[in-house]
């Protein structure tokens, strides 16, 4: 079986992130960089679909050359080999999706596993553009997945609870945070990763325009929170809500 | 429990920018390795000792090592930590691959292990222990020794521990009663005797435990002269390495101690029955000497539990500081003035600036220690290999003994920040100065460190190790001497390095006519040395901030003279910020910390014998 699944270089969601002055973007000094954490999930799931049903596992990564840090890591995890596609452009998810097609293309899975959404800007379309570009079925916020006879069961959760969809392979899973533990890239694991090759593309090479879509404006903090405030009684408190706030 | 902190900026400086371990590809033992992967290692090493160790450090520390029946346990929670943490290949990171080791360079396994004690010191012990037995038989075992026992103690099959101290022979081993009475066609001897204060003695996780047992041959000459090295296994091994019956060796009890709670201390009997077998290591009556080359890599992980637990207790000190609101800040003398966090007292920011400059000091003291010995082991050019074992032997003493006495000192600091709730449970504190206080104490105390440095590592070739490392303080001192920022540090620097050489010196002339004096100043004069060491390592991290703040500086278009944009850019660039922190924590040393060590060359000086003199 041949899996495919994807890892994004994100800033590490434990840092606080500051704004450029002119709102043009991040500041990306010192910033600390790290594998989307939903990513790790698709990566896990990728792995134990090789350890069940043997096969490959390809990792896949579109960013700067530094992403190649992401990529050795899901190596190091178990993937067999990685493919960067390497660009320094600002790029919004139908790039990624139309440049990921491409790589579908050429790759031919049997199934793509990749994280439901990153963590830095948190756009959850990715995978949904990727299924839509290649024609193929999708299960996205997957909590669950089996695969057999060319078919995959997918237990999604859903608002209000949970669905369990039957997609034909090859199909794109989107996984979800309760889909498994992704597991610690063990220190053999890391000096193995070294050897397992690693191809550097362009999206030029594959002949992909990453020329966006979207057009980011301006970047803005939230607002900060003020400071909360006790209240003497309950009827204070349904007045403030209801005359202050107007939340009832 | 205060959440467990690390400073990876600062370990990543240290190795990567002060120390410059890149350099260390060069060589053939690490070639195979880049920054790339070392930096991995790292992550996933900090990784791990957040989510995997840390979690149960607090709840092992209540539930503790127990003995019941004979039987030895430890947390159910270090079964597991124990599973993952082998299969992980963190067990012996810098070891032998051909046995399963890692094969990293020592320096990457010093910063790991300041990770993992940091996390959960109890439980290293096992691993600790383990590997430095298994390396001992790897270097002086025969070859089916090797065969049977390394791989499996690399890999945490078994365990290994240290046998040395009994009843009557702590500092003194020369005093041991242990025997081992060789037996006619066999090839093992039996051993008959008492041991105590084994750490990580026993556990129920492990399916062996491999003991390294000295002990005298009956005959052999008395004193350490005559002591020898045993294997000893807790269960009788198959040459196959099939796990066999009871070895006659039994657990008669576990300490009570202060600290390192979940870390079972044994008292263990050997050949009651008369039927424990014991397999000579090497040579009869060089066990002191091969136990002595491990005691010297078990006193740099000792040291390193300083570094590890002191800067821990330091972060969690730092965190608290910035959200317990107490007191107006003294400066606002509005009348409606409010209460704000404590880091903004002068008297917290000192205590806080005291374990910074202390925690980097001995960081970098402890990796650079750790580097000189990939260099002494591996390196190409052999006056280079020569130097560095020459330096790692001279500070070895200072790294053990200086580190943990600060580490300690660094805990009571973070205790003094969180007032009355560092006294309690609650915030982890507590625990972490009673568990870093045994480093002090064992590995010799730091007593014994400072009689080592100054009746032996100040002798070696007659005090030429002391000489080069003058020289290298010189020699780095006089190239910085006239910077704009740092040339003012170096005088004081200066001045506290030829107080040092001027203690060094009085001694030998007094040591003639007075041997007693110098033993009595051994103590304060390793403390000097110490100082001066972290004052000439915090210059050299100043100096490469320095530079690498300039280069920032010019990519920005700062110029250095405007206090304004400097402190804009050290809001924005986080690189900016560590490396002005950088240069006020070397200014902070030289100013604040390191006047004592011409204080205590003054005590030298002073001829006063009153605590030999005393009749107590």
């Amino acid at each position: 079986m041949k899996i495919l699944t994807t890892v994004k270089r994100v800033t590490d969601p434990d840092m606080k992130v500051k704004i450029k002055p002119d709102q043009s973007g991040i500041i990306t000094d010192g910033v600390e960089y790290r594998m989307n954490s939903f990513d790790e999930y698709g990566v896990e799931e990728a792995i134990r679909l090789k350890e069940l049903h043997g096969g490959e596992v390809i990792v896949v990564s579109v960013g700067p050359a530094e992403a190649t840090k992401e990529i050795r890591t899901a190596l190091a995890m178990g993937a067999d080999r990685g493919i960067l596609v390497e660009t320094n452009a600002e790029l919004d998810s139908d790039a990624v999706a139309r440049v990921l097609a491409e790589v579908v293309r050429r790759e031919t899975p049997d199934i793509i596993v990749i994280g439901k959404q990153a963590v830095d800007s948190d756009r959850n379309q990715t995978g949904q553009l990727l299924a839509s570009y290649l024609d193929l079925p999708q299960a996205t916020f997957a909590y669950s997945l089996e695969v057999a006879d060319g078919w995959a069961v997918v237990g999604r959760e859903v608002d209000g609870g949970t669905s369990t969809k039957r997609v034909k392979l090859p199909a794109i899973i989107t996984a979800d945070l309760r889909l498994n533990e992704p597991r610690y890239a063990s220190l053999p694991g890391i000096m193995k990763a070294k050897r397992k090759p690693l191809d550097t593309l362009t999206p030029a090479d594959l002949g992909v325009d990453i020329a966006p879509k979207v057009r980011v404006l301006r970047y803005e903090a939230p607002e900060e929170r003020a400071a909360g405030e006790i209240v003497g009684s309950v009827d204070e408190l349904i007045d403030r809500l209801r005359n202050k706030a107007k939340v009832i | 429990m205060s959440q467990y902190l690390l400073d990876k900026r600062d370990v990543e400086f240290t190795l990567f920018e002060h120390l410059k371990i890149e350099e260390l590809l060069k060589l053939e033992r690490y070639s195979e390795f880049s920054r790339e992967i070392f930096e991995m290692v790292l992550n996933e090493g900090h990784k791990f000792s957040l989510e995997k160790l840390a979690p149960s450090n607090e709840e092992a520390d209540a539930i503790g090592a127990r003995f019941e029946n004979g039987q030895v346990t430890v947390p159910q929670a270090y079964h597991t930590i124990h599973k993952d943490f082998c299969e992980s290949g963190w067990f012996a990171p810098v070891h032998n691959p051909e046995y399963g080791g890692q094969g990293l360079p020592n320096v990457i396994g010093v910063a790991l292990i300041e990770m993992f004690v940091a996390a959960n010191s109890s439980y290293m012990f096992i691993p600790g222990l383990s590997v430095a037995a298994a390396h001992l038989i790897e270097v002086f075992g025969t070859d089916s020794d090797k065969a049977l026992y390394v791989e499996r103690m690399y890999c945490g099959e078994w365990a290994g521990t240290m046998c040395l101290t009994e009843p009557q022979a702590g500092s003194a081993l020369g005093d041991l009663t242990t025997t081992a009475v060789p037996v006619e066609g066999e090839d093992y001897y039996l051993i008959k005797g008492n041991k105590i204060f084994i750490s990580a003695g026993d556990q129920d996780i492990t399916d062996n435990v491999i003991h390294l047992v000295i002990a005298r041959v009956p005959g052999d000459p008395a004193g350490s002269r005559g002591i020898s090295l045993f294997i000893v296994p807790k269960l009788r091994v198959g040459a196959d390495g099939t796990i066999g019956e009871s070895n006659d060796m039994r657990v008669t009890g576990i300490e009570e101690k202060m600290g390192i709670h979940a870390s079972p201390t044994c008292s263990l009997s050997f050949g009651d029955e008369g039927q424990c077998r014991g397999y000579l290591v090497g040579e009869r009556c060089r066990g002191l000497q091969y136990m002595f080359q491990m005691m010297n890599e078990a006193r740099l992980v000792t040291g390193l539990q300083g570094v590890a637990i002191g800067n821990a207790a330091f972060q969690a000190a730092l965190a608290y500081a910035k959200e317990r609101a107490q007191g107006p800040k003294v400066t606002d003398r509005s009348a409606d003035a409010k209460s704000v966090a404590i880091i903004e007292h002068p008297d917290v920011r000192r205590n806080l600036m005291t374990m910074k400059a202390y925690g980097e000091a001995i960081r970098a003291m402890l990796f650079n220690t750790a580097y000189l010995s990939d260099v002494a082991l591996y390196g190409n050019d052999e006056v280079e290999k020569t130097k560095s074992q020459d330096m790692l032997d001279l500070l070895t003493p200072i790294c053990k003994a200086y580190a943990t006495d600060v580490g300690f000192k660094m805990t009571e600091l973070a205790m003094q920040v969180h007032g009355g709730y560092g006294y309690i449970k609650e915030y982890g504190i507590e625990q972490q100065m009673r568990d870093v206080k045994i480093a002090s104490l064992y590995e010799g105390t730091n007593g014994i460190q400072a009689l080592d440095l100054l009746g032996r590592k100040m002798r070696l070739k007659n005090g030429a190790l002391f000489m080069t490392w003058l020289q290298d303080t010189n020699e780095f001192l006089e190239s910085i001497k006239d910077d704009g920022v740092l040339g003012g540090l170096v005088k004081d620097v200066e001045a506290a390095k030829n107080a040092l050489g001027e203690a060094a010196f009085s001694f030998v002339s007094t040591g003639m006519s007075d041997p007693e004096y110098p033993l009595l100043h051994a103590t304060p004069f390793l403390r000097m040395f110490g100082l001066v060491e972290s004052a000439r390592l915090l210059l050299e991290q100043a100096n490469i901030a320095k530079q690498r703040l300039a280069q920032l500086w010019e990519t920005r278009g700062v110029e250095s003279s405007d206090a304004t944009a400097r402190e804009q850019l050290v809001q924005e660039n986080d690189a900016a910020r560590y490396y002005e922190n950088k240069i006020q924590t070397a200014k902070f040393f030289v100013y604040q910390i390191l006047p004592e060590a011409r204080a205590i060359l003054k005590s030298i000086q002073s001829s006063d014998r009153s605590a030999l003199e005393v009749r107590f």
